[in-house]
């Protein structure tokens, strides 16, 4: 178990470490010069002169050697200083958490939408497999799995907003503007969702204590509730994380079209403008999230279940 | 994002290819035969879609914009007066064309690195699973959004961006399936009349694995052409003028209210694509999970 644990941790710093390596190039790797590029961005003149171009690389410390400017970059982003934004002028670090906090809150919300609905509807489909709730929900979740939310989302803005006026159509101001793309979030997730729950609860309800149960005389409902929710938790609780870290930032076009401040329509504008700082700070949150949550993962499947542990040959 | 976890176990081939064979499409699942019907629909659409176009489809008539259905127009025009039932025609080729490529790269190289880890073993093995677990947890449309920011959008950037993600989910299904595979006695049988370890990987292993990957290539079509509809619908996929039912979509929302079958009728044409793959790669293994 700590074996495993150190394994992973280490994997996990090495991971970080080139996350930042990567993120430190950025600018290098597209246009070629970061002066050039932080020059192009203030001032809307394409041709800049030689002596400007020299003192802003001055000022910038860009003339010094690669790797200081990588440990000088490292440090400050250690401190949580990722530098201004070209664009807005605002420390990006303040950037960043705003729009993490907004993305976690839409994302959570979509993710308890698509549990509160997948949990009994996976249940129902596992209790009698082939049965007839079991046959609805297989084609519901495989209808779901191919709707695209750029199609839910514009049509809930029509049908809700447009026609009926009883949500916003867009923005991010107060609980009403979070129904709709959380909604249209929860679409994916909840096939997924209800998909893995039915596995889980077929396997559960196959375990011999759940026949014991059952001969106790305990009834079906009681079973389920007692002794099958819970044991079949842990693939879920799983899915849950791996979406929670694929949808900050991958909510991108939901966010976009509902003109949500989250993650992803920062590193979108970001890419739009140009606008290094923030992709460079985006692109090792999102990374390192996704990379930290997934390793948590992993720690906690192995805590909670034993079994696991041995075949990791700690 | 790992979303392989949620898909069915896979049935693992339980007969080495001497035994005796049940004929292999004894009963197919009803998905697999609606779904290979609706891809049928949809693949001659597409290839025909330029030949069946009434109008040309960049063909730009600024007084006839956003019409209603008519004679002329079957499906109207949109907001620069172009043909919608010419662009539909047309309009499928760019995500289609990337999520097969993409997922014929992932499938190829996931399932080579999956069963060549397993085979190997050791640092080889632990190097290759080390990689999984760190890029399955990737989400691919960021991955992607970075990509296109570095070396701007096109074929190539997309292909690259969403085959670094994809190929992970089938180096962990193949080298599953092949630790399994390679615990059968016929293998063991090869190994002792002195097989090579390529003769076994391509004579054995790939052959017996290859129903579940395949299975997996299908159930994440759907998806790989969602996502990159999603970026061509915020600008970063395909570029203008070329007709792209997401792109078409992402043009017409402004209009919605005046002409909502402009939003409607493209994201259908998406739905219906990736539904069919998805029920086939559904269909594909259930047929298999059967005794």
């Amino acid at each position: 178990m700590w074996h495993f644990a150190l394994r992973r941790g280490t994997v996990l710093l090495l991971t970080l470490l080139l996350v930042s390596i990567v993120a430190f190039l950025i600018p290098y790797i597209g246009e070629g010069d970061p002066a050039l590029l932080v020059l192009r961005a203030r001032i809307a003149d394409p041709n800049v002169d030689q002596t400007t171009l020299e003192a802003m690389r001055h000022h910038l410390g860009l003339d010094r050697p690669l790797a200081v400017q990588y440990f000088a970059w490292l440090g400050d982003a250690l401190r949580g200083d990722f530098g201004l934004s070209f664009i807005r002028r605002a420390p990006v670090a303040d950037m960043l958490g705003g729009a993490l906090l907004v993305s976690i809150t839409l994302a959570l919300s979509a993710l308890l939408i698509a549990l509160l609905v997948s949990a009994p509807l996976g249940t129902l489909a596992a209790m009698r497999p082939g049965g007839r709730a079991d046959t609805a929900a297989t084609l519901l979740t495989q209808t779901l799995i191919a709707v695209p939310e750029y199609w839910m989302a514009p049509m809930g803005i029509l049908i809700f907003a447009l026609w009926l006026g009883w949500l916003p159509s867009a923005g991010w101001d107060g609980p009403s503007s979070l129904v709709l793309p959380a909604l249209v979030l929860a679409l994916r997730p909840l096939a997924y969702f209800t998909r893995i729950i039915r596995a889980a609860m077929i396997d559960v309800l196959d375990a011999p204590y759940i026949t014991a149960a059952r001969s106790r005389g305990l009834g079906l409902r009681q079973t389920v509730l007692r002794h099958g929710l819970r044991n079949g938790a842990m693939p879920v609780i799983t899915l849950f994380a791996l979406w929670l870290a694929g949808l900050l930032g991958g909510s991108v076009v939901v966010e976009v079209i509902f003109a949500i401040p989250g993650m992803g329509r920062l590193i979108y504008e970001a890419v739009i403008n140009k606008d290094i700082p923030v992709l460079q700070a985006g692109f090792v949150a999102i990374v390192a999230l996704a990379v930290v949550i997934n390793t948590l993962v992993d720690l906690a499947y192995l805590a909670i279940n034993p079994a696991l542990r041995h075949s990791h040959g700690a | 994002m790992a979303l392989e976890a949620a898909l069915p176990d896979a049935a693992l081939p339980s007969r080495s290819p001497q035994a005796p064979r049940r004929p292999r499409f004894a009963r197919p699942h009803w998905t697999l035969v609606a779904g290979a019907l609706l891809l049928v629909l949809v693949a001659v659409t597409l290839c025909l879609g330029p030949t069946l176009a009434p109008y040309d489809p960049t063909a730009q008539t600024l007084i006839r914009r956003l019409k209603p259905p008519s004679e002329a127009h079957w499906l109207g025009t949109d907001h620069l007066g172009r043909d919608v039932l010419s662009r539909l025609l047309v309009g499928g080729h760019f995500a289609v064309i990337i999520a097969a490529v993409t997922l014929t790269l992932s499938a190829v190289f996931g399932t080579l690195i999956g069963v060549i880890s397993s085979r190997k073993g050791g640092l080889v093995d632990e190097i290759a699973m080390r990689s999984v677990d760190l890029l399955i947890s990737f989400p691919e449309v960021v991955v992607a959004i970075f990509l296109i920011a570095l070396l701007g959008p096109g074929y190539g950037t997309l292909i690259l961006a969403l085959t670094v993600v994809g190929w992970t989910p089938f180096a962990r299904l193949a080298r599953g399936l092949a630790i399994e595979i390679n615990a059968k006695p016929y293998i063991r049988a090869a190994e002792i009349l002195g097989c090579s370890r390529r003769f076994i990987i391509l004579r054995h292993i790939i052959p017996n694995a290859i129903g579940p990957i395949s299975a997996m290539a299908f159930l994440r079509f759907g998806h790989k052409m969602i996502t990159v509809g999603g970026l061509s619908y915020i600008g970063l996929g395909i570029q203008p003028p070329h007709a792209d039912w997401a792109a078409m979509m992402a043009e017409a929302q402004p209009y919605i209210e005046r002409a909502p079958l402009l939003v409607v009728c493209p994201g259908l044409a998406i739905f219906l694509t990736a539904l069919s793959v998805t029920w086939i790669g559904q269909g594909l293994s259930q047929t298999g999970d059967k005794p």
